[in-house]
């Protein structure tokens, strides 16, 4: 695959995944920078003007903020990388969680096979277990086709039963890697 | 000036704020000065009141609101200093409770006992609203500027620490719901 048509391919998967954000009525994403995302907000800044991005210095307070957002009346997204969920786990369980505090979260994940930095395998490797643990439910985003799908699915989840759901976006979307 | 003094203060001074405490202690204080619906009351997730303040303020732009701060929890989350005033809410006011100790955890010395610096911290991140109090008539007037004037607004009001008895309702999603009912925004 050449580096062009990487990019093609994640440029369509962002536009999918935003096009569900806006299906949903998602009106702000906060998130911890990682370079897979930049496609998302590209796509965001180009098509969905009215979704406002903030970005956060830790992923815990990102989920802060995504609370405050909810509990003033507007559907937020929290997009991190696999590594930051490490970050969140006591806001998600006491805040989110406890308070029946819905938000729809967008994790790129490191790890796996290709994975070139060992350091994030561990973290990588046991997101889906802590997402268990936690009752949170996940699916993984693996073609660019079936994102916009996949993340209308999760939100609905995610309002309707006011708790966190998760779409994991998995590597093979972004190629070997990411193409930035 | 202890802390629950300075809250029942604050108190009386609130109409339709919207008021996100710190745990612990700082909540304790304000359910004993003034139970409101429009008090959301965390009872876990330290460090993240002034970042779910945030988000608040972001979604609400046309009320106040107040976070009740501790100087530990501030300290966990220091970031979000530098977050607020990157987003720059004007409706947004930060108070800190700053007490110099973790009063709901035994005690213990905070970096503030040190001489850290939490209003000189937010004005370095770019938040030039900032002002540290220490008597109740300086208090007041730095909240009455805080509820007219633009923010967003950091005010450490160094103060002593308080106990009291009353805690409130363990009930996490009644106190969700009666908030945001208040708010305007049932689910």
């Amino acid at each position: 695959m050449s580096a062009s048509s990487t990019l093609n391919a994640a440029w369509a998967g962002a536009s999918e995944i935003c096009r569900g954000l806006a299906a949903l009525d998602v009106r702000d994403v906060v998130y911890v920078p990682d370079n897979p995302l930049s496609h998302i907000f590209r796509a965001l800044e180009a098509d969905h003007a009215n979704i406002r991005t903030t970005v956060a210095t830790r992923e815990e307070e990102a989920f802060g903020i995504a609370a405050g957002l909810y509990l003033g009346g507007i559907r937020p997204a929290v997009m991190l990388q696999s590594s930051g969920l490490g970050n969140s786990i006591n806001a998600l369980a006491s805040l989110d969680i406890a308070f029946q505090i819905p938000v729809l979260m967008l994790i790129t994940m490191r790890g796996g096979d290709g994975e070139w930095n060992p350091t994030q395998q561990p973290m990588g490797g046991v997101v889906r277990p802590i997402l268990d643990l936690l009752g949170i439910p996940h699916t993984t985003i693996e073609s660019s086709e079936r994102a916009e799908g996949i993340v209308r699915q999760m939100g609905e989840r995610a309002w309707r039963s006011k708790q966190p759901a998760a779409c994991l976006l998995a590597r093979a979307l972004w190629g070997p890697k990411a193409a930035l | 000036m202890t802390r629950l003094e300075a809250t029942r203060r604050l108190c009386s001074r609130l109409t339709s704020e919207a008021v996100v405490p710190s745990l612990g202690h700082p909540a304790y204080d304000l359910f004993e000065a003034g139970d409101r619906p429009e008090n959301f009351y965390t009872w876990g997730s330290m460090g993240l009141a002034s970042s779910i303040g945030l988000g608040l303020a972001m979604a609400q732009p046309g009320r106040r609101v107040i976070v009740l701060d501790g100087d530990g929890s501030l300290l966990m989350n220091l970031g979000s200093l530098a977050t607020i005033a990157t987003v720059a809410p004007p409706n947004l006011v930060v108070i800190v409770w700053d007490n110099e100790l973790y009063g709901t955890t035994g005690g213990q010395p905070t970096a503030t006992a040190n001489g850290a610096d939490l209003a000189r911290a937010a004005q370095a991140v770019g938040i030039p609203n900032t002002v540290t109090v220490r008597e109740p008539e300086a208090f007041d007037a730095a909240v009455d500027r805080s509820l007219t004037a633009p923010g967003p607004w950091v005010i450490v009001a160094k103060v002593k620490e308080s106990g009291t008895a009353s805690k409130p309702p363990l009930d996490s999603p009644m106190i969700k719901r009666r908030f945001m009912t208040a708010l305007g925004c049932p689910e």
